[in-house]
């Protein structure tokens, strides 16, 4: 089943490639929204809100957004809290780090996507459990390792 | 999204002219008629050519990034190494400051002592000359002139020596407090 929109914040315009492909080969969505910034982030957030776009099925931030004012930790719980959840809301990032995975958890993310070169894999996983996460069947949180 | 047969037919005829077929996106939105080979197989070779290449795509984009990845590893590197180098340049240069300060004082001071060690010899040696004159009762008076003039010269070329050292040695603290 193809996720109707998702958004990717990520500060590296080539993650965005490498995630584009991946989520064409694996059919994940057809249209995926990619920005570099939260606070490029927040002007979109805005919008969803006026109605002047809709808000997307699902939200993939990056751990450190370089150039932000705010962090993807931060960003997760803003998303979460002002601008109205109801969205699939979670971190890609290379680290692993075990306290930033409690801090994400606590900021209301679902789920914790480990980027790497492959990660075609954990994309795929990801989208088995899409359904689960939509419909809180899934209610706790998974790391795709 | 449905295809009528003249669009089919006009993809089709730019497929086989020109090798161009529709990519992206947009082939998964155009609904399958599985009583229309045409369509079907047209479809087929479509998503399979887009497919190669966002592998394609995927593989060099990839590698691209494990390579930025590196090479930010690297100059993160390079750039520890050159503020490391710049400290030990300038740790270097306050050492060969320091250095030649020493070799320089050294090389005044002994000047110094040297010249001091002749005027304080020739004051000696006028004075025993003089004394030994005096001692033996011989006519000293042109001896005595000679002798008051000498004692001047030398004295005041002894304070000249010792206050052009200590200039010497103000200045340049002067200079390392600023």
């Amino acid at each position: 089943m193809l996720i109707d929109s998702i958004l990717l914040v990520d500060d590296e315009s080539l993650f965005h490639l490498v995630f584009e492909d991946a989520c064409n080969l694996l059919d994940i969505t057809l249209q995926l929204i990619t920005v570099a910034s939260a606070d490029e982030t927040e002007k979109l957030c805005k919008k969803w809100i006026d109605g002047e776009m809709k808000k997307p099925d699902c939200v993939f931030v990056d751990l450190n957004i370089v150039g932000s004012s705010v962090d993807g930790i931060e960003l997760v719980h803003k998303i979460n809290t002002t601008y109205g959840n109801g969205t699939v809301i979670g971190i890609i990032s290379s680290s692993t780090d075990k306290k930033e995975i409690d801090k994400a958890i606590d900021a209301g993310a679902q789920f914790w996507i480990v980027k790497s070169d492959d990660i075609e894999p954990r994309l795929a996983q990801f989208k088995r459990d899409y359904e689960g996460y939509k419909n809180k069947t899934i209610d706790h949180f998974k790391v795709y390792n | 999204m449905k295809i009528d047969p003249k669009t089919l037919e006009e993809l089709i005829a730019l497929a086989k002219d020109k090798n161009v077929y529709l990519e992206g996106n947009v082939l998964k939105t155009i609904d399958p008629d599985p009583n229309d080979p045409q369509l079907t197989q047209y479809l087929q070779e479509a998503l399979s050519r887009d497919q190669s290449h966002r592998r394609k795509r995927l593989d060099i984009t990839r590698h691209t990034q494990a390579q930025n990845t590196e090479l930010l590893k690297t100059k993160k590197k390079l750039e520890l190494a050159l503020t490391e180098a710049q400290d030990a340049k300038s740790i270097a240069e306050q050492d060969l400051t320091l250095l030649q300060k020493k070799s320089q004082f050294k090389l005044i001071n002994r000047v110094a002592n040297i010249s001091l060690f002749i005027i304080v010899s020739i004051s000696i040696a006028a004075t025993l000359v003089y004394s030994i004159a005096l001692a033996k009762g011989m006519y000293v008076d042109n001896i005595s002139s000679t002798w008051n003039s000498l004692m001047g010269i030398l004295l005041s070329n002894a304070f000249s020596v010792l206050a052009t050292t200590m200039g010497i040695k103000y200045a340049s603290d002067k200079s390392d407090k600023e």
